[in-house]
């Protein structure tokens, strides 16, 4: 018997490239999941069929097997994915392509010296994955509002404040308050003062690009990083942000609750500053807001 | 604790046919080094130690200045030849070393908490160095090893209990060993290559067998 179709019943993508990156295997796995027949890919060479595999990384690694006869390993962790085949209907939310644990091995011919071909074998490892996202999201997200957690706002304040010293990279921040929220929390409950944290904290992040750093920081309290953004468009932002809430009417259970915010904005910092003494003029200026009279910005030092 | 001495482990002959093996492998390996990972490699001269295994923990913290600051990577590999390869960097290598491998670049600094990119060119560079060193001496011994993927760990290695988790107490272990610096910068990966007690016989074999070729 030949036992070489066990390749082709192994939940396992195998791909045998030759010395000069040549496919000469691709297996039924292969086939299915990357939706590209065999006959199609055999002779090609790898970094034409795939030309984003083409990095120093990738190229380092297949020369190190070829010379050394190591096993070399991608993992998920790292490297995402080396092929890239849609990731299966329920993780397409999560992710776009598979997640995939890969290794690059050695195959030796002739003298059993030489290392003649590589063999990569492709394991899916979406679903492993998707758990352990979601239990990270889980680590650095306030449950209530979806927004970042102080934890994480802190050890990104101190990055986004590195890259800024180092490369002189302009960064803002916002820190804002939902003003008089206690009286929301008297008035109309503990469940509606929970329903206009989320809300508020949806409409701070319409407001907001992706890059932005939005972070519950205390109990009505939000903290928001802007990298790359300089004082004035910070303040616009933080403008943009007051008026929209002042116009919003939430409604819970059919009540209408309306507030507003108020906000401190730290001017760009200069030589001496810290994430803390950034933090803290953030700080210094929504108390000010708060003492002027609220629903303002207001900018410090 | 065995009772036998050392020197009955490997005989000073054979102690110096493996230097010599390790001489020619670790030579090769830095050679093929500078062609794989565009980066010139210099290696010190290589040293053979047969240690009680309980006694790894303390030998490696002795070799390695700075041991409280340092990452590990970590590799078994295991054939007739068979064992755990170690190799420690002192703390900040990653960053050096991604600098020099020109990967780089403004928009990956400390983009992540865990430092991903630099743990990820430890890895590289250690699985890499391993397999050179490994594979070069296995080589040279006929034989051809397999590798588990390497783990990276960074930290104090006081909590490295490698020989308890991986040798018999009872039991010797041989270590090969040498010291990485790579280009004109002051950047130091110290290997162990430590051979389980289970390929002690083998090895012996193997270096009479390597010798028998010249005789």
């Amino acid at each position: 018997m030949n036992f070489t179709n066990v390749f082709d019943i192994l939940n396992l993508g195998i791909v045998i490239l030759d010395a000069e990156y040549r496919i000469r295997y691709w297996n039924e796995w292969m086939v299915i999941h990357s939706g590209i027949a065999a006959e199609e890919m055999l002779d090609r060479n790898l970094f034409d069929a795939y030309p984003a595999l083409d990095t120093p990384v990738i190229r380092r690694s297949f020369k190190s097997v070829f010379t050394f006869g190591n096993f070399f390993f991608f993992s998920q962790k790292l490297h995402g994915y080396l092929f890239p085949i849609k990731a299966l209907g329920s993780f397409q939310g999560q992710f776009e392509h598979m997640q995939q644990s890969c290794t690059l091995c050695p195959l030796r011919e002739g003298d059993g010296i030489k290392v003649t071909h590589i063999c990569i074998t492709v394991q899916d490892v979406t679903e492993v994955a998707a758990y352990e996202k979601t239990l990270l999201e889980m680590n650095y997200r306030d449950s209530l509002t979806g927004a970042y957690n102080r934890r994480y706002f802190t050890s990104r304040l101190k990055e986004e404040f590195e890259r800024h010293r180092r490369y002189k990279r302009s960064m803002s921040m916002l820190m804002i308050d939902i003003d008089h929220f206690k009286s929301v929390n008297d008035t109309h409950g503990h469940q509606c003062g929970d329903f206009i944290l989320k809300s508020v904290s949806a409409t701070i992040q319409s407001a907001l690009r992706r890059v932005d750093i939005l972070a519950r920081y205390g109990g009505e309290e939000f903290c928001c990083i802007l990298p790359e953004t300089t004082f004035e468009p910070s303040m616009m932002i933080a403008e943009r942000i007051r008026g929209l809430v002042e116009s919003e009417t939430y409604i819970y259970e059919g009540q209408a609750v309306r507030v507003t915010v108020s906000i401190g904005v730290p001017r760009a910092p200069v030589s001496g500053d810290t994430p803390e003494s950034f933090l803290k003029n953030a700080d210094d200026a929504l108390y000010e807001a708060k003492k002027i009279g609220r629903n303002t910005v207001i900018s410090f030092p | 604790m065995t009772a036998v001495p050392s020197s009955e482990i490997l005989g000073t002959e054979e102690r110096d046919i493996l230097q010599e093996i390790m001489n020619i492998g670790f030579g090769a390996a830095a050679a093929d080094l500078a062609g794989v990972i565009d980066l010139y490699v210099q290696l010190s001269v290589p040293t053979v130690t047969v240690l009680p295994a309980p006694e790894l923990p303390d030998y490696i913290r002795r070799e390695v200045p700075d041991a409280r600051e340092i990452s590990i990577i970590e590799q078994n590999f295991w054939s007739k030849f068979k064992g755990i390869a170690l190799l420690a960097f002192t703390a900040g290598a990653g960053r050096a070393l991604l600098g020099m491998m020109g990967d780089l670049d403004e928009q990956s600094f400390e983009s992540d908490p865990m430092r991903i990119l630099e743990k990820e060119t430890l890895m590289e560079v250690g699985n890499i160095l391993v397999g050179a060193c490994v594979g070069k001496v296995a080589e040279l011994l006929g034989d051809v090893v397999t590798y588990s993927p390497p783990r990276v760990l960074i930290g104090d290695l006081s909590d490295t209990n490698v020989s308890k988790r991986i040798f018999d107490p009872g039991n010797y272990v041989i270590i090969l060993q040498t010291i990485f610096h790579f280009g004109q910068q002051d950047v130091r990966g110290y290997l162990f290559l430590i051979a389980s007690h289970e390929s002690i016989g083998w090895l012996k074999h193997a270096l009479r067998s390597f010798m028998s070729q010249y005789e």
